[in-house]
C-alpha cells in the first residue's frame, strides 16, 4: 500500500429517501419518435440539393501512393469535386489527436504519401447522389507501390520491422513501466506465482447506423454549420475548428440521435472534417455518411487488441498479493486517444480485490491496421478478463473453489472508500452481497450438480463465475498521466444543463453535449427534473443546444452521463428553487425561511393551504417583474455547469495516479455453457448477471444495458473479430464475415440489482452503461474453461472460435469421434 | 451509361404512387428519398442486418437488396403505416412499455418483422419469437425486451380491438 | 454501397428472356430472380452486369407441381413458398428441412430455390440438396431446352455448367422414399453454413439399401460423399454402420480453410454433422416402416 498524502475526499452526501421518480422504470421519453420511424437520424436530415461524398479506400495494407489520376472521375456528369489526400492536406490541418507526440504519426482525413491500412481513405468524391459518387470512385486510378506490411504487434516491435511511420523511427508509440506498491517484495513473499500468456483480439462497437455528418459552409459569414451523430467532447471542438482552419466561434455543430455507438461514435471527427472540407470547396451542403465497409475498415474505433504476459503472486491460502502485467497493445496505424485505454485498466486494475502491488508495463505498437478508439469498456473490460482469468488459474493451481478465492480477496464493505495501489479510489461497494445474489439467481449449486451428472454422460458443461469492476465517470487525467511532461492541471470534463420554467410552469431542460446514443439522457434528465419539481417526467421538454455558444460540456463516454447530468440538474434545480422561494415569499408576503417545497410548490410551513405552485410563481416572474424587488430579473431560467466531483492530481513521480475514476460499480456474472468438444461450438444454457451501479434511476433501462452489453460481450467472447491476414488484408470487411450475435446466440438473462449508493454523487448514482460488456467476455471464458477442465484444457484467447477451441482440445491430445 | 428510367407503381401503406426510377435504385432509397419515408433505415446494404426490413405483399424483405423495380405493382408496408394518427400500434406500444428499443435504429425493421411473425403465428411461444426475430440484428438490447414486447403484443393483436387500451404513462416495470 | 448502373428488361416469356440474354451477351447480361445473391454482389460492385433481365413477369415460372414422381419447382418460386408447400413436404422433405436453414425468413421471402442453386455458393444449402437428390435443372437457351444433372451442374465456386446464353427455368427433384436429414453447422443463426450435410436413406429389413449423402462447405462445390454411401449400404442400420460411413465420408477430405473454420476443424465439424444427419435419417427411415 502506498502512503501517499492525498487531498481530502469531497463531503459525504446524504441521499433523500422516498423518491418519486428516481428508481422507477418509466417509459422512455425519447421513444415515440423512434417507434414511429421519425428518429431524425443523420441520414434522415439530408435535404434535396445536398451533395453526397464517398471515400475511395485503400486496398493495400501498406503502400506508397505514387500517383492518383482523378480526371475521369471528375469528368463524370454529376460530379462536383474529387479531392485527393495531398489536396486535402492543403485544405485542412491534421485531425485532432490526443496521442503521444502526434507530429511523429500525423493523422489526416485522407492519406497523403502512403496508405497505412486497408480501408484508409485516399480520395473523396462529391456528387449529386451516393450512386454517382460511387460510380466516380471506380474511375479514380491510383498507382500504389506496395510496401511490406506490419501485422503482428509483437513483430512490429522487432528491430528492422517495416515502419508504419518513418518519422517515429520505430513502431513503438509508447512504452512505460509503472510500479505501484512494493511489487518485488510481494512476489518474493509469495508461495506461488501464477503465470499466463493471454491474447485478446480486436472487435468493435459496430452500431447498426454508421457515422455521418452534414456540413454547410456559408462563405458570406465564414460560418460552418454541421449536423453529426458524433457530438461529444464538446469542449474540445475548437480542435476541429483548428483542423478546418476556421475560428472556433464560427463552428456550430448540432447533435442528432445516433443509431448506436457503444463508444464508436466518441469524438469521431473524420467524417465531419471530410464533409466540411467538401462543403467549403464546392459551396453546397455536403453529406458524408459511411457505408458499412467504411465503418468496419476505416472507423478509427476498433477495440483493444492485446497480448498479455502476467504473473500473479499468491499465498498458499489464496491471498493475492501482487500482480505483474506486461502488455503489448496493437493500436493500428494511428493512436488518437493515446493509451487512455490502459488508464481505464489502471482505474480498476486490481478488480474487487485487496491486491497490494501492481507492476504495469504497456507497449503501444503501431501496425498496418485501422486504429483503436472506443468500445464499451475502453480497455477496462480487457483488464477484467485478464484478471479474472488469472484468479481462476490461481484457484485451479491452489485447488480452491472459484467462489472461495474471490471471497477471500474481496475488499470488505467497511474498507470503503478504498484506494487501490494505482491511487484511484473505489467509493463504495458490497461485493459479497452481489456474489450472494448471483449465486442464488444463477442457481449456482444446482448447475454444479448438473455439471457433475453431465460429466458422467460425457458432456462438457461449464459454470463461469466472475466478479469484476465497472468504473464510471472518468477524469481526463487518465489521458495524460502517462507523461512526465507536459503536466497539466486536473481536467474537470464538465457537463451542463439549463432549466427553463415557462410562464405556465412547464419545464424545459437544455443539454449541451449529451448526444443520444441509445442511452436515455432525456428520460434520465426528465426523471431527475420530475424528482426535483414533482411533475410528470413525460411533461418535461428536453432540447439540445448546438456547440456554438454552448456551455461547457463533454458528452457520453466512460459511463459518465447519468452522474454528470444528475449533478447539473441538481445544481440548476437548486438555483431555480432559490429564486422561486424568494418570489413565493414576496407573493405571499412571508419570510422565505418559513416556506417549504411540497408537491410542486412552496407553502408556508404548517399552513398547507397557503401555497404557490411553481406555475403561480413562474407566471409572476415572467410577466410581473415589477412586483418584485429591484434585483429580481424577469423569467425563471438557471444553468449549472457540473464539474467532475472527485478527481485529484497524480503524484509527480507517477507512483500514484490520483483519483480519476472513483465511482466504482461492480458485477458478478454466472453463465452456464455446454461445449461440443467435437466441433468447438459453445452453447449458452443459462446466464445470470447481478450489477451494483449505486442508486438506480430507471431500472428497466439499466437492465437493458446489462442485457445489451452482455450480448456484445458474447460477441467478443465467441464470434466477433476484425481479422487481418498475414498480408494485412482485412478479411472481415462486411457483416457476411463479421458475425454479430442474433437473438439465437443471446440467452435470456436473469438480472439482479444491488444498490450501494455512492457517497459522492447526487442520489448515490454510479454509471452503468458499459457493465454488461465489461463482464461477459471474462465470464464466458471462465465458463468454457470450467467446461474443459476435465480435459486439462484452458482457452487463453478470445474470441473462442471453433478453430481455437478445437486447436486447444487437439493440443491436449483429446480424440473425439465426431460427436 | 444512361439508364432508362422505369415506370413503376408502388402501393405504400395503402397509397398508390407512380414513379420513374433508375433500375439500379434500391427499394430502401426510393422509400426514403423519393417518397419521403425515412423510417426504413439503412444498416449494412448487403442484406444481413435487417434494419431495412419492410413488408412486400405482406412478406418481410430486405429493402437494401431489393431493387425498386422488383416491387413494381406490389404493396409495401413500412413503419410509417403502423400507427393510426396519435394512436400507436400495439407492437409499438409494447416496445415502448418493455423498452424493446434503445437507440431505435433497428426498431422499424424489427417492428415490421414482428408484424409478420404475429400475422403468421398469432399466439407464438417465446422460442418462436426469439427465432423469428433472429433475422434482424439489434446491437443495443440483447433482444430480451424485444421478445417480451412481441409476446405482450400478441394477445392484444388477437383481441377484438387491439387498438383499444388506454395508454398508461407509466410502465408496468 | 450502391449498385452500378445497368440497363433493365422485364420480359414476359422465357423465349423473350433468352433472346434478351443473347442480345446483350456482350454487355455481361445477368438474370435476376429473387436477387438475394445478385443484388448484394451489385451493392459491393463485385457484380457489374451491363444488363439485368428480371424474370418476375415471365408467366409460369412461379409454380410448384408434382409430375410423374418428380417435384418441379419453377425459377421464380420463392424459398418461403417452397418451404410451406405441401407438395415439397410430401415429395422432398429433405428440401423442406434444408430451406429452414437458408438465411432468414425475410431472405427466403424473396430468394428463389432455383436462384440459390444457380448461384452455386459452395457454402449454401440448396446445392447440396440438389446433389443428394440427383436433381435435374432445366436450362433454356437459343438452341432450345436441355436438362443438366446436379452432378454435372456444379463446377466450382460460383461456377456452373449453365451457358452464358441459358436461363434456368426449373429444377426437378426425384422423390426418395425413406429417411432424410439436413444438418448444418453455422457460426450464428441464419449465417452461411460452415458445413452442411444432406442425407437420404432407404432401409429394407433393417438394412441400408440405398442412400444419398452430400455436403457443402467441404470443397469448391457441394460434394457427393459416395464413399460414405458405399461404406454403410448393405449394412444393418445402427451405430456401426454410421461409424463406417462417417469415417469413409470424411477420409481423404482436404477442404480449404477460411475465416470461419480451418481445414482440420472443418473436417471435425463435418464428422459431427454427418453423424447427426446419418442418425436422424436412419431414425426417420425406421419410423416410416
Amino acid at each position: 500500500m502506498t502512503t501517499t498524502a492525498r487531498p481530502p475526499a469531497p463531503p459525504v452526501r446524504s441521499h433523500p429517501e422516498n423518491r418519486k421518480w428516481v428508481g422507477k422504470s418509466i417509459r422512455r421519453v425519447e421513444d415515440p419518435k423512434f417507434l414511429r420511424g421519425r428518429g431524425g437520424y443523420i441520414a434522415d436530415l439530408v435535404r434535396p440539393g445536398t451533395l453526397h461524398a464517398a471515400v475511395l479506400r485503400s486496398p493495400h495494407a501498406h503502400a506508397r501512393i505514387v500517383s492518383i489520376d482523378t480526371d475521369a472521375a471528375a469528368a463524370l456528369d454529376g460530379v462536383y469535386a474529387v479531392v485527393t489526400g495531398a489536396q486535402a492536406a492543403e485544405l485542412t490541418e491534421p485531425l485532432p489527436d490526443f496521442g503521444p507526440d502526434p507530429a511523429k504519426h500525423t493523422w489526416r482525413c485522407l492519406a497523403v504519401d502512403k496508405v497505412r491500412y486497408v480501408g484508409e481513405g485516399v480520395a473523396v468524391v462529391v456528387a449529386d447522389d451516393r450512386y454517382l459518387a460511387e460510380d466516380a470512385l471506380a474511375l479514380i486510378d491510383v498507382d500504389y507501390d506496395p510496401l511490406p506490411p506490419v501485422v503482428d504487434p509483437e513483430r512490429a516491435l522487432d528491430a528492422g520491422a517495416p515502419l508504419v511511420h518513418e518519422a517515429l523511427g520505430s513502431n513503438l508509440a509508447y512504452e512505460r513501466t509503472f510500479d505501484f506498491g512494493d511489487v518485488d517484495a510481494d512476489f518474493a513473499a509469495a508461495d506461488l506465482v501464477v503465470r499466463d500468456r493471454l491474447r485478446w483480439h480486436r472487435s468493435g462497437g459496430q452500431p447498426l447506423e454508421t457515422v455521418g455528418a452534414i456540413a454547410d459552409f456559408d462563405p458570406s459569414t465564414g460560418q460552418l454549420t454541421a449536423h453529426t451523430n458524433s457530438l461529444s467532447f464538446t469542449s474540445y471542438l475548437f480542435m476541429v475548428a483548428n483542423t478546418l482552419r476556421i475560428p472556433a466561434n464560427k463552428l456550430d455543430i448540432h447533435q442528432v440521435p445516433a443509431g448506436g455507438s457503444f463508444g464508436s461514435k466518441l469524438f469521431v471527427t473524420k467524417p465531419l472534417v471530410l464533409a466540411a472540407m467538401c462543403s467549403r470547396l464546392v459551396g453546397r451542403p455536403v453529406v458524408y455518411l459511411e457505408d458499412r465497409v467504411d465503418n468496419i475498415s476505416n472507423c478509427d474505433h476498433h477495440g483493444s487488441d492485446r497480448v498479455y504476459d502476467v504473473r500473479l503472486a499468491v499465498t498458499r491460502d489464496g491471498r493475492i498479493r501482487g500482480i505483474d502485467i506486461d502488455t503489448v497493445d496493437d493500436y493500428g496505424a494511428y493512436i488518437q486517444f493515446g493509451v487512455g485505454h490502459h488508464g481505464n485498466a489502471l482505474a480498476q486494475v486490481t478488480g474487487p480485490y485487496t491486491i497490494d502491488s501492481v507492476r504495469y508495463r504497456v507497449r503501444a505498437a503501431l501496425t498496418n491496421k485501422n486504429q483503436q478508439g472506443a468500445y464499451r469498456g475502453f480497455g477496462s473490460e480487457v483488464n477484467n478478463w485478464m484478471l479474472e482469468q488469472m484468479v481462476d488459474k490461481a484457484a485451479r493451481e491452489l485447488g480452491m473453489d472459484p467462489v472461495q478465492i474471490r471471497r477471500r480477496n474481496f475488499i470488505r464493505p467497511d474498507q470503503f472508500p478504498y484506494f487501490i495501489p494505482t491511487g484511484n479510489v473505489y467509493d463504495s461497494g458490497n461485493y459479497d452481497a452481489v456474489l450472494d445474489q448471483a449465486l442464488e439467481i444463477g442457481e449456482y449449486d444446482r448447475w454444479r450438480a448438473e455439471q457433475t451428472q453431465a460429466r458422467e454422460e460425457g458432456r462438457y458443461l461449464g459454470v463461469g463465475l466472475i466478479a469484476a469492476q465497472e468504473r464510471s465517470v472518468f477524469s481526463a487525467t487518465e489521458f495524460w498521466f502517462w507523461f512526465d511532461e507536459p503536466g497539466a492541471p486536473v481536467t474537470s470534463m464538465p457537463e451542463s444543463v439549463t432549466l427553463n420554467v415557462d410562464a405556465t410552469g412547464g419545464i424545459t431542460a437544455t443539454l449541451y453535449s449529451c448526444a443520444f446514443w441509445g442511452n436515455s439522457p432525456e428520460t434520465m434528465v426528465a426523471q431527475l427534473v420530475a424528482e426535483e419539481f414533482d411533475c410528470d417526467p413525460h411533461d418535461v421538454s428536453i432540447i439540445y443546444h448546438g456547440s456554438q455558444g454552448g456551455l461547457p460540456a463533454t458528452g457520453p463516454g466512460g459511463s459518465r452521463t447519468t452522474v454528470m447530468l444528475a449533478g447539473a440538474v441538481e445544481g440548476a434545480s437548486a438555483k431555480i428553487k432559490r429564486k422561486a422561494r424568494r418570489a413565493a415569499s414576496e407573493l405571499m408576503e412571508v419570510d422565505p425561511d418559513d416556506l417549504e417545497w411540497f408537491d410542486g410548490g412552496y407553502q408556508v410551513r404548517g399552513v398547507p393551504e397557503q401555497r404557490k405552485t411553481l406555475g403561480d410563481i413562474a407566471i409572476a416572474l415572467h410577466l410581473f417583474k415589477h412586483s418584485f424587488p429591484e434585483d429580481v430579473e424577469s423569467g425563471l431560467e438557471e444553468s449549472q455547469v457540473f464539474d467532475h466531483p472527485y478527481t485529484t492530481m497524480p503524484s509527480a513521480d507517477r507512483k500514484d495516479l490520483g483519483v480519476f475514476y472513483p465511482f466504482m460499480g461492480h458485477a458478478c456474472h454466472v453463465p452456464v455453457v455446454e461445449v461440443d468438444i467435437a466441433t468447438g461450438e459453445v452453447r449458452i444454457l443459462a446466464y445470470a448477471a447481478v450489477h451494483d451501479c449505486g442508486t438506480l434511476v430507471n431500472p428497466r433501462s439499466l437492465a437493458g444495458h446489462i442485457v445489451g452489453g452482455t450480448a456484445q460481450g458474447i460477441g467478443t467472447a465467441l464470434y466477433e473479430e476484425f481479422v487481418y491476414d498475414d498480408t494485412g488484408q482485412l478479411i472481415t470487411s462486411s457483416f457476411l464475415d463479421y458475425s454479430i450475435p442474433t437473438a439465437m446466440e443471446v440467452p435470456h438473462l436473469r438480472i439482479g440489482h444491488v444498490e450501494t449508493p455512492s457517497p459522492y454523487t447526487p442520489h448515490g448514482i454510479k454509471g452503468g452503461g458499459e457493465g454488461g460488456r465489461m463482464m461477459a467476455p471474462a465470464a464466458l471464458n471462465a465458463a468454457v474453461n470450467d467446461a474443459l477442465a476435465p480435459l486439462g484444457v484452458r482457452v487463453t484467447e478470445l474470441p473462442m472460435t471453433p478453430d481455437r477451441l478445437r486447436a486447444a482440445i487437439r493440443a491436449a491430445g483429446v480424440v473425439t469421434g465426431g460427436r | 451509361m444512361t439508364e432508362e428510367l422505369q415506370e413503376i407503381t408502388l402501393t405504400v401503406n395503402g397509397r398508390r404512387h407512380v414513379l420513374a426510377v433508375q433500375p439500379r435504385r434500391l427499394l430502401v432509397d426510393v422509400l426514403r428519398d423519393d417518397l419521403g419515408l425515412p423510417g426504413t433505415h439503412i444498416g449494412c446494404e448487403h442484406g444481413v442486418c435487417g434494419t431495412c426490413t419492410v413488408l412486400l405483399d405482406d412478406a418481410s424483405v430486405r429493402a437494401c437488396i431489393t431493387l425498386a423495380v422488383q416491387a413494381d405493382g406490389r404493396s409495401v408496408r413500412t413503419v410509417e403505416g403502423l400507427a393510426d394518427g396519435m394512436r400507436l400500434h400495439p407492437l409499438q406500444e409494447e416496445f415502448w412499455d418493455k423498452q424493446g428499443l434503445q437507440c431505435g435504429y433497428c426498431t422499424p425493421g424489427m417492428l415490421m418483422r414482428a408484424v409478420e411473425i404475429l400475422e403468421q403465428v398469432p399466439d407464438p411461444t417465446p422460442d418462436q419469437v426469439r427465432e423469428g426475430i433472429a433475422s434482424n440484428l439489434c446491437r443495443c438490447t440483447g433482444y430480451q425486451y424485444i421478445v417480451e414486447a412481441v409476446l405482450a403484443a400478441a394477445p392484444r393483436m388477437r383481441s377484438e380491438n387491439p387498438w383499444d387500451p388506454t395508454v398508461p404513462t407509466e410502465a408496468k416495470a | 454501397m450502391k449498385p452500378p448502373p445497368f440497363r433493365y428488361s422485364s420480359p414476359t416469356t422465357v423465349a423473350d428472356a433468352v433472346a434478351l440474354l443473347a442480345e446483350h451477351a456482350a454487355d455481361d447480361a445477368r438474370v435476376l430472380a429473387g436477387g438475394q445473391s445478385l443484388v448484394p454482389l451489385m451493392n459491393f460492385r463485385l457484380a457489374q452486369p451491363g444488363h439485368v433481365i428480371d424474370l418476375r413477369r415471365v408467366a409460369g415460372l412461379d409454380t410448384i407441381r408434382l409430375a410423374g414422381g418428380e417435384l418441379v419447382i419453377g425459377a421464380m418460386v420463392r424459398q418461403a413458398t417452397a418451404e410451406r408447400s405441401p407438395e415439397v413436404a410430401l415429395a422432398a422433405p429433405l428440401l423442406a428441412e434444408a430451406l429452414g436453414h437458408v438465411a432468414h425468413p425475410p431472405i427466403r421471402n424473396s430468394g428463389t430455390v432455383v436462384g440459390s442453386i444457380a448461384h452455386a455458393d459452395p457454402a449454401a444449402e440448396l446445392p447440396a440438396v440438389a446433389l443428394a437428390m440427383d436433381a435435374e435443372l432445366t436450362a433454356v437457351g437459343p438452341g432450345g431446352e436441355r436438362r443438366i444433372t446436379a452432378a454435372d451442374f456444379f463446377q466450382g465456386p460460383f461456377t456452373t455448367a449453365l451457358g452464358a446464353d441459358e436461363i434456368l427455368t426449373e429444377v426437378r427433384f426425384r422423390s426418395f422414399p425413406g429417411g432424410h436429414a439436413f444438418v448444418e453447422f453455422s457460426r450464428t443463426h441464419g449465417n452461411f453454413a460452415v458445413v452442411a450435410v444432406a442425407v437420404l436413406v432407404a432401409l429394407a429389413d433393417g438394412r441400408i439399401t440405398r442412400s444419398a449423402i452430400a455436403a457443402s462447405g467441404l470443397g469448391g462445390t457441394p460434394l457427393r460423399l459416395t464413399a460414405a454411401e458405399q461404406a454403410w449400404e448393405g449394412s444393418t442400420a445402427g451405430s456401426a454402420a454410421i461409424d463406417a460411413a462417417v469415417d469413409a465420408g470424411t477420409a481423404g477430405l482436404d477442404p480449404a480453410g477460411d475465416l470461419h473454420a480451418g481445414s482440420a476443424t472443418r473436417i471435425d465439424i463435418a464428422r459431427s454433422c454427418l453423424r447427426e444427419a446419418l442418425e436422424r435419417a436412419t431414425e426417420r427411415a425406421l419410423d416410416r416402416r
